[in-house]
C-alpha cells in the first residue's frame, strides 16, 4: 500500500514568496495493493509533481510518502515502474536492447531480461520492431517501448503519468489490458490522465486534484453518490403551469416539457407528471466523470 | 557496482557500434603509421651509389656503417660521365685522383670521400691515425631528435584524446538530461554509478583508441626501421602514457560531467564547458613547449601541478629522462586530485542531473545541503 500525505511542494524561491507557485499544497492519498487508481486534474494541477515526489525526482518541502508503511526508500522505489510525462528513451538504441538493459539496471539476471523483453514486445505488438532504433519509430510505437521499460522488471508498484496521450484507440486498448493485468495481479497503478472516460473505464478509483489539493477522491460510484444523480422528466401535451411549485428547471420542446432537477422528491414529481399527461421519459441520470471533474474543480 | 558496469558496457557496445568510431579508428591508425615511417622519407639519404673508373673502391662502410654504399664500374670516363648525368651514381672516383658529380656534391658524401681517401694514402704511406675519441659529458642526447619526435605525437595525441572522449562524457550526460531519460535510470541506480558508468565506459574506449596508436605506432616503427631509434626505456613511456591518460582523463571528464549537468540542452554544452576545455588547452600548450624545453623550469614546475602534469609529465618523460621518484611523486598528487574532483563534481552531478529547464547554477548546488 501507498500513502502519500500531506505534501507540500514550492517553486521558485522560499516557500510563501511572491513569484513563485505553490505546486503542491497539502495532497495525500492511499493506493491500496491491485488498485487502479486514475489521477485527473487540470494541466498544472500538481498530479506530475506528485508522481515525481514519489519517485524521487523532485523532494517534497514537507509531507511524506510510505510504501507498506515504511518511508519510502531508494531501494523501495528500485522496485516501481515509471513512466515520466516527458518520454525519455535512449533514440539511437535498439528497442528490444533498451528494455533489456532496463531490465538489467534493475537487477534482473541476463536471461530473465530477454525473457521479460521478449515477452513485453510480444504483448505489446511490438516483436517485429525489436531490432529497429527508438527514433525510427512511430510515436504510438515509442510509446509501447517507454511502457516496456516501465513493466520489465515485474515491477511492485506502477506510476504511469500520461500513459495514454497520443495513442490511437487500438494502442490504448493493448496498453489497458497490460495495465489491467497487473492490477489483477495485486499492484497498484497510479494513472494520470485527461481522457475521462477512459479513467472512468479502467479505474477502481479516482482522485481529481486541483491547485495542489485533492478535491476529491474514492471510487467513481463514490462520488457519483456525493455528487446525486440529475432527474430528467419528458412530459407530452402537459396542461400549461403542471410544473408550477416543482423544483428545478421546464424546457419546452415542441409539445414536449422536460424537466431536469438535482433534489426534491421524486415520487411527488412523478404523480404530477402523470396526472399532467403522457410521461415519456423518468429518470435519474448518473452524472460522467466529466461532470464530476467540472463540478469538483469549479 | 554491477549497475555501474551496466552503463560502462552500454556505452562502449553504443560507440563501438557508430561508424563515426569504426571510421576515426581507421583514420587515427593511419596517421600514426604514416608518421612512422616519415623520418625515412624525410630525412636525407641514407644510401650512396658510387662509381669507380680505373680505381680502388673507399673503405667507405668502414667509415659509416649506418650508411649503405652500392658500388658500380665504368670503363671509362665517358660512360661514367653519362651515368652522372643520368643520375644512375651519385658521384663516381676517376683514377684515384678525381670524383665525378652533377653540380655540388652531397656534403656528407664529399666529406667521407675526402677523409677515407686521405685516410687510404696515409695508411699507403706506412702512418697510423687513431680515430678520435667522441665522448659526451652532458645528456646522452643520441636519442634527441627520436624523442622530440614522439613527444611531439603523443602531445596532440593526449590532447585531442583528453578533449574529445571529455566531450563525448558531458554530452551523454545532457542526452540523458535532456530526454528525461535520467528520471527513470535514477528509478533503477544510483548517481555516482550512472556517472561512474558513463566515465568508466567512454575511458575505456579512450584508452582502445591510445592502444591502437600505441601497438600500429610502434608496429609500424619496427616494419619501417624508425623503432632502432627509439631511447631506452620505451616500454616505460609507453605505460607512462597510459597511466597518465587515465588519470588525465578521469580528472577532466568527472569535472565535464558536473559542469554538463547544469544544463539541459546540448546547444548550451559548449558553453559551460568553456572554462573546462581553456585549461585542457593551456595544459596542451605547456606541453607542446615542453617538447622543446622539456628540462625548462616551465616545464618541470608546470609537470607537478594537477591537472597540468598529466599532459605534460608524459611529454617529459618521453623528451628526456626523468627520474622516477619525480614521476612517482607527481602521478601521487594527480590521483588526491583525481578523488578530490570525484567527489565533488559526483555531488554536483547528483544535485544538478535532475533539475531540469533553465541552467542550473553552480554556487547554488554546491551551497545546498
Amino acid at each position: 500500500m501507498l500513502e502519500i500525505s500531506d505534501l507540500r511542494k514550492h517553486f521558485g524561491g522560499a516557500p510563501g514568496s511572491p513569484g513563485g507557485k505553490q505546486a503542491l499544497d497539502g495532497i495525500g492519498f492511499t493506493v491500496r495493493p491491485g488498485e487502479m487508481f486514475g489521477f485527473v486534474g487540470a494541466n498544472g494541477a500538481g498530479k506530475s509533481t506528485t508522481m515525481r515526489i514519489v519517485m524521487g525526482v523532485l523532494s517534497p518541502d514537507s509531507g511524506t510518502v510510505t510504501w507498506q508503511g515504511e518511508p519510502l526508500t531508494y531501494a523501495g522505489r528500485q522496485r516501481f515502474g515509471y513512466m515520466p510525462e516527458e518520454r525519455g528513451l535512449y533514440q539511437k538504441m535498439r528497442a528490444g536492447e533498451q528494455i533489456e538493459y532496463f531490465g538489467r539496471l534493475h537487477g534482473m539476471s541476463p536471461r530473465q531480461a530477454k525473457k521479460a523483453t521478449e515477452d513485453l514486445l510480444e504483448r505489446l505488438g511490438l516483436t517485429e520492431r525489436r531490432n529497429s532504433t527508438v527514433e525510427s519509430l512511430s510515436l504510438g510505437n515509442q510509446q509501447r517501448v517507454q511502457l516496456a521499460v516501465a513493466l520489465v522488471h515485474d515491477p511492485e508498484l506502477l506510476i504511469l503519468d500520461e500513459p495514454f496521450s497520443g495513442l490511437d484507440p487500438i494502442a490504448v486498448d493493448a496498453l489497458a489490458t497490460v495495465l489491467l493485468e497487473r492490477s489483477r495481479g495485486g499492484v497498484p497503478v497510479i494513472f494520470s490522465s485527461h481522457q475521462l472516460e477512459l479513467v472512468e473505464r479502467l479505474c477502481d478509483s479516482v482522485g481529481i486534484v486541483s491547485a495542489g489539493r485533492m478535491v476529491a477522491s474514492g471510487t467513481v460510484e463514490d462520488l457519483r453518490a456525493a455528487e446525486g444523480g440529475t432527474l430528467r422528466v419528458v412530459v407530452r401535451d402537459p396542461a400549461p403551469g403542471w410544473a408550477d411549485g416543482l423544483p428545478g428547471q421546464v424546457s419546452v420542446q415542441g409539445d414536449r416539457h422536460v424537466l431536469v432537477t438535482e433534489y426534491g422528491d421524486d415520487q411527488e414529481i412523478l404523480r404530477r407528471a402523470m396526472k399532467a399527461g403522457q410521461v415519456e421519459h423518468f429518470g435519474v441520470e448518473q452524472p460522467t466523470l466529466t461532470e464530476i471533474f467540472k463540478e469538483a474543480v469549479a | 557496482m554491477n549497475g555501474m558496469m551496466l552503463v560502462a558496457r552500454r556505452e562502449i557496445a553504443t560507440q563501438m557500434r557508430t561508424r563515426a568510431f569504426v571510421i576515426g579508428l581507421l583514420i587515427t591508425a593511419l596517421v600514426v603509421g604514416g608518421l612512422a615511417f616519415a623520418p625515412k622519407f624525410m630525412g636525407g639519404p641514407d644510401s650512396y651509389t658510387v662509381g669507380t673508373v680505373n680505381s680502388q673502391q673507399l673503405p667507405l662502410e668502414a667509415a659509416a656503417p649506418d650508411m649503405e654504399f652500392e658500388w658500380r664500374s665504368f670503363p671509362d670516363e665517358a660512360a661514367a660521365t653519362q651515368a652522372v648525368l643520368d643520375g644512375d651514381v651519385d658521384a663516381v672516383l676517376v683514377d684515384g685522383s678525381k670524383v665525378l658529380t652533377d653540380g655540388q656534391i652531397d656534403t656528407e658524401l664529399g666529406v667521407l670521400l675526402q677523409s677515407t681517401h686521405r685516410e687510404v694514402k696515409l695508411g699507403a704511406a706506412g702512418v697510423q691515425v687513431q680515430p678520435l675519441q667522441m665522448e659526451s659529458v652532458g645528456a646522452d642526447t643520441r636519442y634527441q631528435a627520436a624523442r622530440t619526435g614522439i613527444a611531439i605525437v603523443l602531445v596532440l595525441v593526449l590532447f585531442m584524446l583528453i578533449l574529445g572522449q571529455v566531450m563525448m562524457v558531458a554530452m551523454g550526460v545532457v542526452e540523458e538530461k535532456g530526454s528525461r531519460i535520467v528520471e527513470i535510470l535514477l528509478g533503477a541506480v544510483r548517481p555516482w554509478q550512472l556517472l561512474g558508468g558513463k566515465i568508466i565506459g567512454l575511458g575505456v574506449l579512450g584508452l582502445i583508441n591510445l592502444g591502437t596508436i600505441v601497438v600500429v605506432g610502434v608496429g609500424a616503427s619496427v616494419a619501417s626501421g624508425f623503432a632502432a631509434d627509439f631511447p631506452p626505456g620505451m616500454p616505460g613511456i609507453v605505460v607512462g602514457v597510459l597511466v597518465w591518460f587515465a588519470l588525465g582523463y578521469a580528472f577532466f571528464a568527472t569535472l565535464g560531467a558536473a559542469l554538463a549537468s547544469l544544463v539541459s540542452r546540448q546547444e548550451e554544452v559548449g558553453n559551460v564547458m568553456s572554462p573546462l576545455t581553456m585549461v585542457i588547452m593551456a595544459a596542451y600548450f605547456v606541453a607542446f613547449y615542453s617538447t622543446r624545453e622539456p628540462t625548462g623550469t616551465l616545464a618541470t614546475v608546470v609537470s607537478w601541478i594537477p591537472p597540468f602534469s598529466s599532459m605534460v609529465m608524459p611529454v617529459r618523460m618521453a623528451a628526456t629522462e626523468v627520474p622516477i621518484w619525480e614521476v612517482a611523486a607527481s602521478g601521487g598528487l594527480m590521483v588526491l586530485a583525481v578523488l578530490a574532483v570525484l567527489f565533488a563534481g559526483a555531488k554536483v552531478y547528483e544535485r544538478a542531473v535532475l533539475r531540469t529547464g533553465a541552467r542550473v547554477k553552480l554556487g547554488e548546488v554546491l551551497r545546498a545541503k
